[in-house]
């Protein structure tokens, strides 16, 4: 009985407060509009990101909210003007846009749509209505473009990319952020040149993803630092060759150890973490002339980012810059990077340290609130 | 002062006038001076003529460290070599020479990539003394010590300068051309060419009209930038800049209710493609970046701000614009490779340089010169030495 063109009624975790955790709930999904699709949810994994917005008690912050954004599909049913993609096929949603028209998008040199621009926005991005209510008919909000924590969700189609079906979900959807993010800031955004050194700010799963990334390009020396030592270990499974904890630098800085062990400082430096302290750390220790500091980690609303004037000056070419979603157009990347993992160059198995059923996912938020996880993955049981 | 041959000069102290600045922001004083014979790896030169930069002005006028005194300004300029030190071979006696801030080894990492201009053998500082040796060449009557300035000290009719702070050019360039290069010049050329790589076809938009922002506009000119949009508060700027290649002027005290950046987005549609700040103000480089395209646009820094000054961006523009923020020194460029090219390109009636010259002014006038900047009334007054 097919359910194209109707109103579904499924199961999702809705965010109601600030910090509370998630609460299972029927809730109504509406078919979708022109040029959008609505998927079905194999399964989705929880990030930091979905964590932050989840506590802030004021904008972006927004309750009730379907949290999520890291996923992989399968098309239920298409609106009106989508040829892209079709009924079965299996996509993984991005939150960030890809018009595929805009001068960004045709321009080989940003991934920063300028047609549906990327914003934390509550809603759908081309109408700004959301498609969810829940059974006493009110609105709840959307997240990222995404919201993946629904057996259901409905996303624009300039949010999705179709991929080859054949690649176990589990893995597939870690491209759709972390992976995608950290592997590309290393790739497209910062373009890690063979052989060079690389410094990375925070190994959560972004950070071990432009490890990932930074060792795929042939960077030769990838430092990784980070305050829990049990990251040491396992940054070496994503090619980190040497572990530096801010914690245990006696008098010195990170970024005074990392100017000595690398004589002059890091040709990239990466800054995972979202601390705006840290990404001057990751510049201060970033090499003169060439070097690019890269910055991923997403700081606090207001934050602001001071660098001295002179060390802007005396740095000549040495760059800084911002990287969403690692720089990746992911309707051409994400197929490009499912290919290497299936080729076994690109690894993805290590990122999932747990599994968890839907009905349990408020412990995916403890597991990475508490530092035990890099990627929970969350099946959707059907 | 009678030229003297060099055969009775060579290794010998040599007793010359240089304009001595004694204390911030006061003029310039024209003595007698002692000049040392150049150590290993340094070179003397008898100055032709130099010019005034607004980076000797900052420091002229500065109380605190690097401020230091007495010092002989003076960093662009142009020369003929009097006599070398042990292992100099590159250049010899009669050779004509451009001294210059940035030191261009030749052997260090940064110095054989092609991606760094900042030599980390003499690293770039504001030092008192000569590069290697961390000691003055220059002493007063009295026998006290003079400090140098960048490296050049080109206020004198003679000053030491290390090898690596040198280069031989073609003597028959024009002196009060070919002076311009050794830094205001070759510094705005080389941030559009060099560290911006400006594309054909781009729009540039800079900050700030002096000397320094005008060869950024004629450097983005030579590499085919079609929209060169200007910004300064003194509208005789227009005009001037048009000779440069500014196709579009914006008045920084006229924008209404708007900001700079504003108007910029709203002219171009979006933002510049590359935005240079060539005045020195922390809050002048934000407006830079804020009217900077998102997606790949570049912000360089050129102008030189108070110690201690700190530039402030939001996070959150930082990470989701897709721009990338720069400093340059002296344009990116290496010196002994790049100011060749840059002398060719003027002789072959491509770069502008003639243009730069507003005023020329005798040594014993040298005071005339900083009266002429700090008033915004000249771009480079040249000084000639008398000979």
């Amino acid at each position: 009985m097919s359910t194209a063109g109707k109103p579904i009624r499924c199961r999702a975790a809705v965010g109601r407060a600030p910090g509370e955790p998630l609460v299972m709930e029927e809730i109504m999904v509406a078919p979708p509009m022109p040029r959008e699709v609505r998927i079905r949810i194999i399964c989705t994994s929880l990030c930091h990101t979905d964590v932050s917005i989840w506590k802030l008690k004021d904008p972006p912050g927004m309750f009730p909210r379907i949290f999520g954004h890291e996923a992989i599909g399968v098309v239920e049913s298409v609106g009106e003007d989508v040829d892209e993609v079709t009924e079965g096929d299996t996509v993984i949603p991005i939150f960030v846009s890809q018009c595929g028209e805009c001068e960004d998008c045709r321009s080989k040199k940003s991934n920063l749509c300028s047609k549906l621009p990327f914003r934390v926005s509550p809603w759908m991005p081309r109408y700004d209505s959301s498609r969810f209510t829940d059974l006493k008919g009110e609105v709840i909000y959307h997240f990222m473009n995404v919201s993946s924590f629904s057996e259901y969700t409905v996303v624009d189609v300039a949010n999705l990319a179709k991929i080859d079906p054949s690649v176990p979900p589990n893995k597939a959807c870690l491209l759709s952020c972390a992976v995608g993010t950290g592997v590309g800031a290393a790739w497209k955004t910062a373009n890690v040149k063979e052989g060079s050194t690389v410094a990375i700010f925070g190994l959560g799963s972004v950070g071990l993803a432009v490890a990932e990334g930074a060792r795929l390009c042939g960077a030769t020396r990838i430092i990784g630092v980070d305050v829990n030592p049990d990251k040491k270990e396992i940054g070496k499974k994503f090619g980190v060759t040497d572990f530096v904890n801010p914690g245990n630098c006696g008098d010195k800085s990170a970024s005074q150890l990392i100017n000595e062990m690398t004589g002059g400082g890091a040709d990239y430096c990466f800054e995972c973490i979202g601390v705006a302290a840290l990404v001057k750390e990751a510049y201060a220790c970033c090499r003169n002339g060439w070097g690019k500091t890269v910055v991923i980690g997403v700081a606090r609303p207001g934050s602001e980012l001071g660098v001295n004037f002179q060390d802007v000056l005396d740095g000549g070419g040495k760059s800084v810059m911002g990287s969403v979603y690692g720089g990746i157009k992911a309707k051409f990347d994400i197929p490009i990077l499912l290919k290497r993992y299936l080729d076994k160059e690109l690894q993805l198995d290590e990122f999932v340290t747990h599994e968890i059923q839907f009905d349990e996912i408020n412990k995916a938020f403890d597991l990475l609130i508490e530092g035990q996880c890099l990627r929970c993955v969350i099946w959707m049981n059907n | 002062m009678d030229e003297q041959p060099s055969s009775k000069t060579t290794g010998k102290p040599i007793k010359c006038r240089a304009a001595v600045s004694r204390q911030p922001g006061e003029p310039l004083v024209i003595e007698e001076i002692t000049v040392a014979p150049p150590m290993a790896r340094e070179v003397r030169i008898r100055i032709v003529c130099t010019s005034l930069c607004h980076s000797d002005v900052t420091f002229w006028k500065m109380k605190d460290y690097p401020a230091i005194f007495p010092r002989i300004f003076g960093h662009e300029a142009v020369g003929i070599v009097e006599s070398v030190g042990e292992g100099v071979d590159e250049v010899t006696e009669g050779d004509s020479v451009i001294p210059f801030f940035m030191s261009d080894c030749g052997e260090c990492v940064d110095c054989r990539s092609k991606k760094s201009n900042l030599c980390s053998n003499l690293p770039f500082k504001v030092s008192p003394y000569m590069h290697r040796h961390e000691t003055s060449r220059f002493t007063d009557l009295k026998g006290e010590v003079l400090y140098h300035f960048l490296f050049v000290s080109s206020f004198s009719e003679y000053t030491v300068v290390d090898i690596a702070h040198v280069t031989k050019i073609d003597p028959s360039i024009p002196p009060n051309r070919a002076c311009l290069l050794s830094c205001g010049v070759s510094t705005g050329v080389g941030a559009a060419w060099r560290t911006a790589n400006v594309e054909t076809g781009s729009t540039v938009a800079i900050f700030g009209l002096g000397s320094i922002g005008l060869a950024v506009a004629e450097g983005a000119r030579l590499c085919g930038a079609s929209k060169i949009i200007g910004v300064d508060v003194n509208p005789d700027k227009f005009e001037i800049g048009k000779k440069f290649g500014v196709t579009e002027f914006v008045n920084a005290g006229e924008c209404g209710n708007k900001t700079v950046s504003q108007v910029i987005n709203e002219i171009t549609g979006g933002g510049a493609d590359y935005c240079f700040e060539c005045v020195g103000l922390a809050s002048l480089v934000q407006e830079a970046y804020a009217c900077c395209r998102k997606g790949w646009g570049k912000t360089v820094v050129l102008g030189v701000d108070k110690p201690g000054s700190t530039l402030s961006l939001s996070s959150f523009d930082v990470l989701h614009s897709g721009k990338s923020l720069m400093g340059s020194l002296f344009g990116g460029l290496k010196a002994k490779i790049d100011i060749p090219i840059l002398l060719k390109r003027y002789m072959d009636k491509e770069l502008q340089l003639d243009e730069f010259v507003t005023h020329e002014v005798k040594f014993e006038d040298i005071n005339k010169a900083f009266d002429l900047l700090i008033q915004g009334e000249s771009l480079r007054c040249v000084i000639w030495m008398d000979k």
